[in-house]
């Protein structure tokens, strides 16, 4: 057990930089839940991981996946630092032991700002607004662990039952509150199916012989039984196709060869994992925005100002270096780009703004009045409060609404080492203009690259454009806190979708080298097809609406007026993988007990036109089509639906293709 | 239940999903293996869900200078998704590898197609010493690494060692007796020990126990050596040798191991092989390859290409290379009869000698020159896989020429491919043959 000495012994070390980063956390204007940290081991870290961040989770196999592709991933990177927090409140956050200080301090810094995230941000209000996550999870894990060792259930079908459910997992209405389908109150919920269920029960109870019951009480007169009174349900199309199974689905009872009402563990089961479905959509919903909200604050505070040491730094950079720098697209990355494009052009809005005001600029003529050179100039923050110093303590002014008295008291007295901590005298508003975003060195001429477009809109709106005689008089009056501001107000009400849509621009997708691409069929492999901004922000909506899952709907509970189960694909343009959707289908048999229909239309393309395609290097335009795919619990059939048939759900105006016209055949 | 658990259920159902072996055969991406390593795909995600079409979906990459109409490599998968936060089995559609050596695989394949081909005799395996490299407790004295025992020594002797003459000053020091200057110097981390302490005490005159005042006045007066320093002035009188320290060299065994198989692949590379007709060959000889290559404790392979004319290529251009010229089967049998004379002698070595081709040769070269040459080298089995995805061409003769004259004969095969749905029973038809022969 020397672990657990080693384990207090680094506990010890971080106890400084945990109090301190949290300090610095609400200095900077963030306001995190409280976070409890836990030194784990390597293997526990790995463990945690697998189980998506808790310690107790329902067993399952796909843990079991995780944990490996976790290991192997692990080994290959030389089992560098991760993070794991959970959004609860309070916050739990995991250290692994084996990190280095940099490491250490680069998660902690990393799990304040997430914890803000979790607590500021309204769509993790959605699930609740204190989730209680971990207990919650330990005791789903609880009860189906009890499932599973119930010796009057089979535990291969508690696994298959749990294999069923997650296919939809993300089939839910994430933006909707959740709300438990209870369980206790039967009737209210009872539909007519239960009903004729419950009858075909108590036929069977009676022990009515085969021939009186196939003459009277046949399948006929049940099926009547059934759809008598019934129309189309759900009124509306239902998103939270986990929700409508869980209140009207049935099982498939092998044996019977019918359908038959779900056991008591199955409801509670499916009920279960949607809870779970609606409590992570949060976090899936906001990955762009809480990664790079996390790794810019991140930043802030061990670079800008210093919580990693100077021995510790190189590490730290190194660290940033390999999990910024990894291939592909990069939601880590893309966030911190798009915060740190909102806190430039927040902090240039209000250059502009006041430069607009002095007297005889206007829009047309900034860029001939004004030398953008004498501006940077002008905005640098106040040495005296970039370079504090012991020695320069003495000149601070306890009125300065920069500086914060408190500190700047028991930093005289020597209560604490202000060249380690020099943020600790400094306000919020000090500290917005120290780490003031439009000088540093990467951001030099972001102003004076102001176009012209933004600078007429943002006079448009400007009444009181004389107030100042010179420009030097203008800029003394910047507010250097304003682009913090506007970050925290978007952390709150923004999610990964609104948070694209509404500030990708041509600027960002230039400046960060951002492009599209497509298959194309006449080269068989892909191409790029635009750098345009509002086809990256289309592809991008694309991957961050709805998961990047294509929305599905229940459509009719009781299709053909056969209590079959009708699943509408709100085609958007971009077709199923229609393989897959035909073994998903299969589960979501399981799930509702009788046969189950999914509504969709797919491009289609022959191969003469793929080949004409091929030798004129000419996209071919595939034709589209309804197509019905249905099981009966025995086989697939896939049939052609006439285009009337579809239309509700065939796409509108957005169109995701990004393709050149001229590429087209 | 618990992790481990969960992890032995994956395995289950991770062995569940594996590609069957004759469907990876036919069908798979054989690309991903190497000639050590057979890689055979799992879904990761094996849970089905509704998903977009990957192709018709499109993305967003990064990176400078994108110009429209530039290829992209496959999308690659993300990493940073589902790292954390708890996002199960967000990998999206990307495969896992099954990964199997050829051992297992050859066992598979076995098992797969009621095959049982043993590896034939030319093993001699031979135990060699090789160069002092090993070390070990004991030996003869001969071979006593000393150098490793001095350092070990020296080492010992630099932690006993300590400044004798300071701490016999310490003693003298009035009020200080053995017990005080062992605490002393347990505080100064000195190594000595209280008997030495002891019996230096007892020397010492009443006058010379009380010569100094105080410890202040002592290290005052008192110059103190480091061991390092004292060594360097002094030298080293002994070193402190241990039998525990002692280390024998000890020579590494080389198992010398001889059950050697050299398989030649021999591919027509002329103008009328398109495309489909290689990924064909590719298909039949790689697993053909590794089952040889799991079989045997040495596999070698020589490759060579031909037209009219023959070449030997490395495996990575092997089922790359297209040439323009004609065709002549039998530069590619000279080629391989005389690289097997000079490097792979009949005696030490399991020789195949796999051929294929779409049947067409040169007038009279079958007859004439090939056939012979297939006589005149030695080997376990010979074969030809005629691959012609689009049946029979006229003058595609060779391999019906080569079974017909073959047909008594038990080491030489004939199999014909035309869709990769023919690979495995040409596998079959191949490995079979010599099995027959046996």
């Amino acid at each position: 057990m020397t672990d657990r000495y080693e384990a207090k012994k680094i506990a010890e070390e971080l106890e400084e930089p945990v109090d301190e980063a949290s300090n610095l956390a609400h200095k900077l204007g963030l306001s995190p839940y409280p976070v409890n940290y836990w030194i784990v081991d390597y293997d526990e870290m790995n463990e945690l991981i697998a189980y998506g961040g808790f310690q107790q989770r329902y067993p399952h196999w796909r843990w079991g996946m995780q944990y490996d592709q976790q290991q192997k991933q692990s080994q290959f990177l030389g089992g560098k630092a991760f993070e794991i927090v959970n959004n609860d409140n309070p916050s739990h956050a995991f250290l692994q032991e084996s990190n280095t200080m940099a490491d250490q301090k680069a998660v902690i810094t990393h799990v304040e700002a997430h914890a803000d995230f979790f607590a500021n941000n309204e769509w993790f209000g959605m699930f609740a607004d204190n989730p209680d996550a971990a207990a919650m999870l330990a005791r789903h894990a609880d009860a189906i662990r009890e499932y599973m060792l119930d010796p009057d259930i089979d535990r291969a079908a508690v696994e298959k039952w749990i294999d069923h459910v997650l296919c939809l997992e993300d089939n839910i209405d994430q933006h909707e509150v959740f709300g438990p389908v209870e369980t206790e109150h039967r009737d209210e919920l009872v539909d007519a199916d239960e009903d004729a269920e419950d009858l075909s029960e108590r036929l069977d109870e009676l022990d009515l012989s085969e021939e009186v019951k196939g003459q009277v009480f046949d399948e006929e007169w049940l099926e009547a039984q059934r759809s008598e009174g019934e129309v189309t349900f759900p009124a509306e199309p239902e998103k939270d196709v986990l929700g409508f199974l869980r209140k009207h689905g049935m099982q498939y009872d092998e044996d019977a060869g019918k359908a038959v009402g779900m056991t008591d563990w199955q409801r509670e089961i499916l009920e279960i994992l949607r809870r779970e479905a609606y409590y992570f959509a949060p976090q899936k919903m906001s990955k762009v925005m809480n990664e790079g909200w996390a790794a810019y604050w991140e930043s802030v505070m061990m670079t800008k100002e210093a919580f990693a040491g100077t021995d510790e730094f190189i590490s730290y950079a190194d660290h940033m270096a390999q999990v910024l720098g990894s291939p592909g697209l990069n939601p880590y990355k893309l966030g911190l780009q798009l915060w740190q494009y909102v806190e430039n052009t927040t902090n240039r809005r209000e250059v502009v703004e006041r430069i607009l005001r002095v007297d005889g600029i206007t829009w047309r003529n900034v860029h001939d009045r004004v030398d953008f050179e004498t501006v940077q100039d002008l905005i640098a923050p106040d040495s005296a409060i970039t370079s504090i110093t012991p020695d320069s303590l003495d000149e601070l002014d306890a009125e300065d609404p920069r500086i914060d008295a408190e500190g700047l008291e028991s930093a005289r007295a020597g209560e604490f080492d202000v060249s380690t901590y020099p943020w600790k005298v400094l306000t919020y508003e000090g500290l917005a203009e120290r780490h003031y975003s439009l000088v540093e060195p990467q951001n030099r001429g972001f102003v004076s690259r102001v176009s012209q477009a933004e600078l007429e809109r943002v006079s448009r709106y400007m009444f009181d454009d004389s107030r100042y005689e010179t420009v030097e008089e203008a800029l003394a009056d910047i507010d250097y806190t304003r682009g913090w501001d506007r970050m925290r107000e978007i952390r709150e009400s923004h999610n990964d979708v609104t948070f694209l849509d509404e500030f990708l621009t041509q600027e960002f997708v230039d400046d960060n080298d951002y492009f599209t691409y497509e298959f194309t069929q006449s080269t068989g492999d892909y191409r790029v097809t635009s750098t345009d901004y509002e086809d990256v922000k289309k592809k991008l909506m694309l991957r961050f609406t709805n998961f990047g899952k294509p929305t599905v709907v229940v459509a009719d509970g009781n299709y053909n007026n056969r209590n079959e189960l009708l699943l509408a694909h709100k085609y958007n343009g971009v077709m199923l993988d229609i393989e897959q959707a035909k073994d998903t289908l299969k589960r979501v048999f399981h799930l509702w007990g009788r046969p189950v229909n999914l509504k969709t239309i797919v491009k289609e393309l022959d191969e003469h036109d793929i080949e004409v395609a091929k030798r004129r290097d000419r996209e071919p335009e595939p034709e589209e089509r309804g197509k019905l795919i249905r099981y009966d619990g025995e086989e697939v059939e896939v049939r052609d639906l006439d285009w009337e048939d579809v239309e509700d759900i065939a796409a509108t105006e957005v169109d995701y293709d990004t393709k050149p016209d001229e590429w087209l055949a | 239940m618990g992790l481990e658990d969960d992890l032995e259920r994956y395995r289950e159902v991770g062995e569940e999903r594996r590609q069957d072996l004759a469907e990876f055969i036919q069908y798979g991406d054989l690309g991903q293996s190497r000639p050590d390593e057979v890689k055979i795909p799992i879904k990761i995600v094996d849970l089905p869900e509704f998903a977009y079409d990957q192709r018709d979906m499109g993305g967003v990459g990064q990176g400078e200078g994108a110009e429209e109409g530039q290829p992209v490599g496959e999308p690659q998968p993300q990493p940073g998704d589902g790292d954390e936060d708890g996002e199960p089995g967000e990998e999206g559609g990307e495969h896992e590898y099954y990964e199997m050596d050829p051992e297992e695989f050859a066992q598979e394949l076995d098992e797969e197609l009621g095959l049982d081909l043993e590896p034939k005799g030319k093993q001699v395996v031979e135990e060699k010493e090789g160069d002092f490299t090993d070390m070990t407790r004991t030996g003869p004295s001969s071979t006593l690494d000393f150098e490793q025992l001095f350092k070990k020594g020296l080492k010992r002797k630099l932690a006993m060692d300590f400044d004798r003459d300071f701490v016999r000053e310490a003693l003298k020091v009035d009020g200080m007796g053995p017990a005080s200057v062992f605490e002393w110097a347990r505080e100064e981390h000195i190594p000595v020990s209280k008997a030495w302490l002891e019996d230096e005490y007892g020397e010492l005159s009443s006058e010379e126990k009380t010569a100094w005042a105080s410890m202040d006045e002592m290290e005052d007066n008192v110059e103190r050596t480091s061991t390092a320093d004292r060594i360097r002035r002094e030298g080293i009188d002994s070193i402190p040798y241990r039998r525990e320290d002692e280390r024998y060299r000890y020579p590494e065994i080389i198992e010398e191991r001889e059950k050697n198989v050299v398989v030649v692949n021999i591919r027509d590379v002329s103008g009328s092989m398109r495309e489909k007709k290689r990924e064909l060959v590719e298909r039949t000889f790689t697993p053909l390859d590794w089952y040889l290559t799991g079989k045997y404790d040495n596999a070698e392979f020589v490759y060579i290409a031909h037209d009219a004319e023959a070449w030997e290529v490395d495996r990575d251009e092997f089922f790359g290379i297209r040439s323009g010229g004609g065709t002549r089967i039998s530069s590619a049998y000279e080629l391989a009869a005389a690289v097997l004379e000079e490097e792979y002698p009949w005696s030490d070595w399991n020789r195949y000698v796999f051929a294929a081709g779409d049947s067409e040769n040169s007038s009279n070269d079958t007859e004439e020159q090939v056939i012979p040459l297939m006589e005149q080298i030695p080997a376990n089995l010979h074969a030809y896989v005629e691959t012609q995805p689009s049946g029979n061409a006229i003058n595609a003769t060779h391999a019906e020429e080569v079974e017909r004259h073959f047909r008594e004969s038990g080491d030489v095969a004939v199999a014909y491919v035309s869709k990769p749905a023919d690979v495995v029973d040409a596998i079959y038809t191949i490995l079979s043959t010599e099995e027959q022969h046996d």
